[in-house]
């Protein structure tokens, strides 16, 4: 009925490797904000047989997607690239009449920079799980590429990024700051 | 390349010296566990140092764990060190060798005493737990470890202290994970104890880590990333702090978790729609588990591993189904409300924990895993990423009910609110809870 112990010796089992863990941080130095990119693993931890140390650092490719901006400060500053945002109802990827508008002058835009790539990252508002709205952010990218590729921009020139509710441009709690948020923004390489 | 690593083997050995016969304890259960616990009054008293000498810092490091993870059981009340009138170091530890009338008085039910002594490298800690008001011993172990390892006996005979009371073995010998932006940082991922101490951030990247999900034993810890800016799975193997990213390219991926065996179950999108795939530890596909142009995502495994609870929005709203890993049709299980997430299959695979949206933020509820029954648990402010302990008797999940998002604890029985696990500046979201990390 009662089980007071699991076992009949009782308990043994390894302590030290976790007790030692707790109180030791794994810190890798971190790269200097704008510093350079493909830092090569193994500036610190033990690196086992199959798998990295943890805690290696990088900067994105392009330098101007709204990861960068919110890493150095920038995110939410109004400053725009050569492409426009567009924005999305609440919980929903249908492109909007309005932002139609915009996409055909955003693929013109390309059409005249034919050199031009583009990252179209998807964004939500903060209300709901994580998880689901990285889906759904995913889904608004998408939107946005069948779009542009029905306006004849080739899908090779586009790829897609999902950041959730992760990174809003507006951060109070009002259906005018959850409005910004919804968004597709577009981020140009050359 | 600095890698000597000594290895120092350090054993807990929890032998069951001191018990009673089976009928005895029979007689201790003092809680019903299928009914809301009144805490019960209990002394913990000071170790008492066999060696004799002023340094009591072991007992006092034993103690304050001891008594945070009591209280945080609910089942218990601390009464106040400060009103003990017996000094442990001037009494015995065990039956006949101290006064019950000193604990008594004090009006305990329940008293913790014992003892410590060096031998050689390692120290010997013994506990024991006492019913006061009919004067028996009801449980005691003998732990021998490091110093370093206190902390992890004092969860352990936290646990068997429920285990005697409630005949349900309690929870504090596991971790939680969490996401945190404490620092001034982007969130990274945490792990601790239950009862906050060994706080450890396994990330260091200043983009965006989320979903820690922990296998059953804590040995391995699978994550979100972005910190190459492409999202990837990572799986960490804990005790060696190595990680390896998880990359079937399937799409971009949108998170995951561990299954109770080591495979992987993500979501990954690809095209707009995001589908649950099962991988090896290795990232190499099993096979698709979801296969539509909806959305599909927040696995929960169920402990046995033979099904999955995940959030679909293939009905138009998001809902919570359940799925056979083997295959087979996803049944809908939740029905209430438009906006239903963040499953979590309890431990005995009977129930799952989900939130569901109300008004502007969302409440935590719990629903039999064949649908129905559906109780809301959580009430005030928004409440979120609901996460199981191992014995299943409560729910760690992010709360913004104090301001700023913690990671709180409440009974899944009643929805009582017991304690903040978190605390400090930034936000903590996405608890995981493991399983108990000794047998």
């Amino acid at each position: 009925m009662i089980r007071t112990h699991r076992g009949r010796d009782g308990w043994g089992i390894e302590l030290g490797a976790l007790t030692r863990a707790a109180g030791v941080a794994l810190v890798v130095a971190a790269l200097a904000l704008g510093g350079c990119s493909s830092k090569k693993n193994g500036a610190g931890g033990a690196n086992g047989a199959n798998g990295s140390p943890l805690g290696e650092n990088g900067m994105g490719p392009g330098g101007g997607s709204s990861l960068d901006q919110a890493r150095n400060g920038t995110l939410g500053s109004g400053a725009q690239g050569p492409l426009s945002d567009i924005h999305f109802d609440y919980n929903d990827s249908t492109i909007r009449g309005q932002d139609g508008d915009i996409l055909k002058s955003n693929a013109q835009w390309l059409e005249s920079h034919p050199n031009s790539r583009v990252q179209i990252e998807g964004h939500c508002d903060d209300r709901g799980s994580e998880e689901y709205n990285i889906a759904l952010g995913a889904r608004r990218a998408q939107a946005a590429k069948d779009y542009l590729s029905t306006l004849g921009i080739a899908s090779e020139r586009m790829s897609t990024i999902s950041y959730g509710k992760e990174l809003p441009i507006c951060t109070e709690e009002t259906d005018d700051c959850w409005a910004q948020n919804r968004r597709d923004h577009f981020v140009v390489s050359q | 390349m600095m890698k000597s690593v000594i290895k120092r083997m350090l054993f807990i050995a929890a032998a069951l010296t001191l018990a009673l016969a089976p009928s005895a304890a029979h007689a201790q259960i003092r809680f019903d566990i299928s009914k809301a616990p009144t805490a019960a009054p209990i002394a913990v008293s000071a170790l008492k140092n066999l060696a004799g000498d002023d340094d009591h810092s072991v007992s006092a490091e034993f103690d304050r764990v001891l008594m945070r993870d009591l209280k945080l059981s609910s089942y218990f009340r601390i009464i106040s060190p400060k009103s003990y009138i017996e000094n442990a170091q001037n009494s015995g530890y065990d039956i006949g060798q101290f006064n019950f009338g000193d604990w008594s008085s004090l009006g305990a039910d329940f008293l913790v005493k014992g003892a410590i002594k060096a031998n050689g490298d390692s120290i010997v800690v013994e506990a024991l737990l006492f019913d006061v008001p009919q004067q028996r011993r009801i449980m005691g172990k003998r732990f021998t470890g490091g110093l370093g390892d206190v902390g992890e006996m004092a969860r352990r005979f936290a646990d068997a202290a429920l285990q005697s009371a409630t005949g349900v073995r309690g929870p504090f010998d596991s971790k939680l994970a969490f996401v945190s932006t404490r620092g001034g940082r982007f969130k990274e991922i945490y792990t601790s104890w239950l009862d906050g101490g060994g706080l450890f951030r396994i990330t260091d990247n200043p983009t965006i880590n989320l979903f820690p999900s922990f296998d059953s034993g804590a040995r391995h810890l699978l994550y979100l990333s972005y910190k190459t800016y492409a999202p990837e799975l990572y799986l960490v193997d804990v005790g060696r702090k190595t990680e390896t990213p998880i990359a079937p390219g399937l799409g971009q991926a949108v998170g995951g978790a561990l299954t109770p065996d080591g495979r992987i179950v993500g979501a990954y999108s690809r095209g707009g729609h995001t589908n649950l795939y099962l991988l090896d530890s290795a990232g190499g596909e099993i096979r698709a588990l979801t296969q539509n142009r909806a959305i599909n995502v927040s696995p929960s495994l169920c402990a046995d591993g033979s099904r999955i609870a995940f959030t679909s929005d293939r009905s138009g709203t998001p809902q919570v189904y359940v799925e056979s890993l083997d295959g087979g049709d996803a049944r809908r299980v939740t029905y209430q409300g438009s906006y239903n997430t963040a499953p979590a299959f309890s431990p005995d695979c009977k129930k799952i924990a989900y939130e569901s949206r109300d008004g502007g933020g969302f409440q935590i509820f719990t629903i039999d895993a064949g649908g129905g029954n559906a109780r809301q648990l959580t009430v005030s402010g928004s409440n979120e990423s609901p996460a199981w302990s191992p014995d299943g008797r409560y729910i760690a999940f992010g709360s913004t009910r104090g301001g700023r998002s913690r990671i709180y604890l409440m009974r899944a029985l009643d929805g009582y609110v017991i304690a903040p696990l978190t605390e400090g500046e930034g936000n903590d979201s996405n608890p995981s809870w493991s399983g108990w990390l000794g047998n």
